[in-house]
């Protein structure tokens, strides 16, 4: 168990930039996701931090100690590929146990300690068996297994749920989320489904571009989106991003103006989550056409066609049109979310 | 893919034919082998003999003849061996690292296989002389290795360019040193290349005559393709003989190639299409 403090690090593969300037502390025990598209620099961090890359610049120090030139294996991690690597010529017992062999553990500590780990994911029926003869869930969890078998500082996860089928990742997360709490393990978690994100993080770190976009817990970030990008990232729809211009205290833009006190004139975004939007003949929010009405048994979600943009609105399950109706949109301004117009950062509030 | 009725028969048909231009020669082999000294050149010609024997066999396999095939399982097993070794060290480093040096001295290993052995032979005898190593193991061994060096490392990196990378980083972290890593996790994932390369070499080696005629002038080191030659007189050639010692000598081959078959066909591509 141990803190991890990433300084001022750097990382360019030949004149392409994956990671500029990025300053991170994690604290002992946190569950920590990084989260971003592909190619955001996130799986390019968690190399660096097991040591499978060497920074460009910059520290990383894991427990206080800085361990730029330890090599992986001293570095006492583990870590969980994303198409798990196991060793194939291995059975899913000497998979397991191959850290405990290489720390010379005594063969029946060893064994004691492999079924015990085994037993944790519901693999200890199957510990003869070789990975090729495993399914995707289950050579997940021997993945798992083989991270858990030690107690190491650290936890590494590079998109360890990605390659498993929509319902399983579903379980799998809630145990992955359940075996950290218990084990109390620092764990860096790497992802690009924001809802795994949520779901798992104390703290999300979203990444784009080679830089920090934002950090903090689910709740924050869910509430208060630095910028545009993260505004879009999160959340299922994500938020509603709408471009206009702010003038006199109100928001216009193609389909619509918004009474918006407290900022400045000037070109603008403005962000609406689809469940804070609601139908309202009275309002001039928006005015647009029904594009779609897909029942999602406990709500319905719109697609409204205003201007060249579609709003997502997520109503009660009662609340469905019929497809190319008129309809009226309307907010309260306090759910409204601001974003300058140019950079795409958070303005106000 | 399938074939319409017609042009399945006209494939078997091809296929058949091929087999028999292939093999034609190895029958025929077999068939004077088995004839006794008369029949060879009875006219008209048999395809199998009317009298088969054993005799030319027992002929063929004169003490000389033992001595020969040790020489041979020596020079040969001592190639393979040190060759897949030095291969694998090789590959491993040209597959794993991308330093631009090493991709010169690919292209440079590459090169070296181009150049033929007849051309190469004259330069190397001679520094086998001044090295004083003619008429012994080590000159052909060395010979042996410089020659299928090239093609070898080029099998294996092909093969463990499809190992994927992040088992050996998984390895790295679950603790283990290079070496460590090397021998456990690389070695046994390239077994099949592995196998593919010494069967390559074993057959390269195990057949090859000039270096081998050109480096041992005595009995006592001769290998068996060059041993086959005697029984080419000034006078005349023991067909039956000759025959018996040529299936003797290809019989080892053959067993080695029908059991690795399958590895040899893999590392073939391997190269192939990672190049």
């Amino acid at each position: 168990m141990a803190t991890v403090e990433l300084s001022s690090l750097h990382k360019s593969f030949g004149t392409f930039t994956a990671l500029e300037n990025l300053n991170l502390h994690i604290e002992d025990g946190e569950f920590l996701v990084l989260l971003g598209p592909s190619g955001c620099g996130k799986s390019t961090t968690m190399r660096l931090v097991a040591g499978l890359e060497e920074p460009t610049s910059g520290e990383i120090l894991i427990g206080g100690k800085r361990v730029n030139n330890v090599p992986a294996r001293d570095r006492d991690l583990a870590m969980v590929f994303q198409n798990y690597a196991l060793y194939p010529h291995m059975t899913v017992g000497e998979n397991i146990g191959y850290p405990l062999k290489i720390a010379k553990l005594p063969k029946s500590e060893r064994a004691e300690k492999v079924r015990q780990a085994a037993a944790k994911v519901e693999m200890d029926h199957l510990l003869a068996r070789r990975p090729g003869e495993l399914s995707g869930g289950q050579r997940q969890r021997v993945a798992l297994a083989r991270a858990i078998v030690r107690t190491p500082q650290l936890f590494l996860m590079d998109e360890p749920l990605s390659n498993l089928d929509a319902k399983l990742r579903t379980v799998m997360r809630a145990e992955l989320k359940h075996l950290q709490k218990e084990l109390a393990t620092t764990t860096i978690y790497v992802t690009h489904d924001q809802v795994e994100a949520m779901t798992l993080a104390d703290r999300i770190v979203i990444l784009n571009d080679a830089r920090i976009q934002q950090m903090g817990t689910p709740a924050e970030i869910y509430a208060r989106p630095a910028n545009t990008f993260v505004a879009g990232f999160i959340g299922s729809p994500p938020m509603n991003l709408i471009s206009g211009t702010i003038a006199e205290g109100i928001f216009t833009h193609a389909a619509g103006r918004v009474p918006l006190a407290g900022y400045a004139d000037g070109p603008a975004t403005i962000g609406i989550r689809p469940e804070d939007i609601r139908v309202d003949e009275g309002s001039e929010c928006i005015r647009g056409q029904v594009y779609s009405s897909e029942l999602l048994g406990d709500s319905t979600l719109l697609n409204v066609r205003a201007g060249e943009a579609l709003i997502a609105v997520k109503v009660g399950p009662e609340g469905g049109r019929a497809m190319d109706s008129a309809i009226a949109l309307g907010f309260d301004a306090e759910k409204i979310h601001v974003f300058d117009g140019a950079s795409g950062e958070r303005l106000g509030r | 893919m399938t074939l319409t009725p017609s042009a399945r028969l006209a494939l078997i048909v091809c296929q058949i034919a091929l087999a028999i231009f292939v093999l034609l020669p190895f029958f025929w082999m077999l068939s004077v082998s088995l004839k006794p000294a008369t029949e060879p050149f009875a006219i008209p010609a048999r395809l199998w003999p009317e009298n088969p024997t054993l005799e030319n066999y027992v002929t063929a396999f004169r003490p000389e003849f033992r001595t020969y095939f040790l020489n041979s399982l020596i020079v040969s097993g001592a190639s393979v061996v040190i060759t897949v070794t030095l291969a694998l060290l090789a590959a491993y480093s040209f597959a794993r690292r991308t330093l631009l040096i090493l991709t010169a001295l690919m292209s440079l290993v590459v090169l070296a296989q181009m150049f033929p052995h007849s051309a190469i032979i004259i330069p190397i005898y001679k520094m086998m002389r001044a090295a004083d190593l003619l008429n012994t193991y080590a000159s052909l061994i060395i010979a042996y290795v410089s020659v299928t060096l090239p093609v070898a490392i080029w099998m294996l990196r092909g093969f463990l360019l499809k190992l994927p990378v992040s088992l050996e980083e998984a390895a790295a972290i679950d603790g283990a040193g290079p070496l460590r890593v090397f021998f456990e996790i690389v070695v046994p994932l390239a077994r099949p290349g592995i196998i593919a390369t010494a069967v390559y070499v074993l057959i390269v080696t195990w057949q090859e005559f000039l270096f081998a005629l050109s480096f041992t002038s005595t009995r006592e080191m001769r290998t068996l393709p060059v041993g086959l030659n005697d029984f080419i007189g000034q006078y005349g050639i023991r067909y039956g003989e000759l025959m018996a010692s040529s299936v003797m000598v290809s019989l080892p081959v053959i067993a080695v190639f029908f059991f690795l078959q399958r590895y040899f066909v893999a590392g073939l591509t391997a190269g192939a299409v990672k190049g």
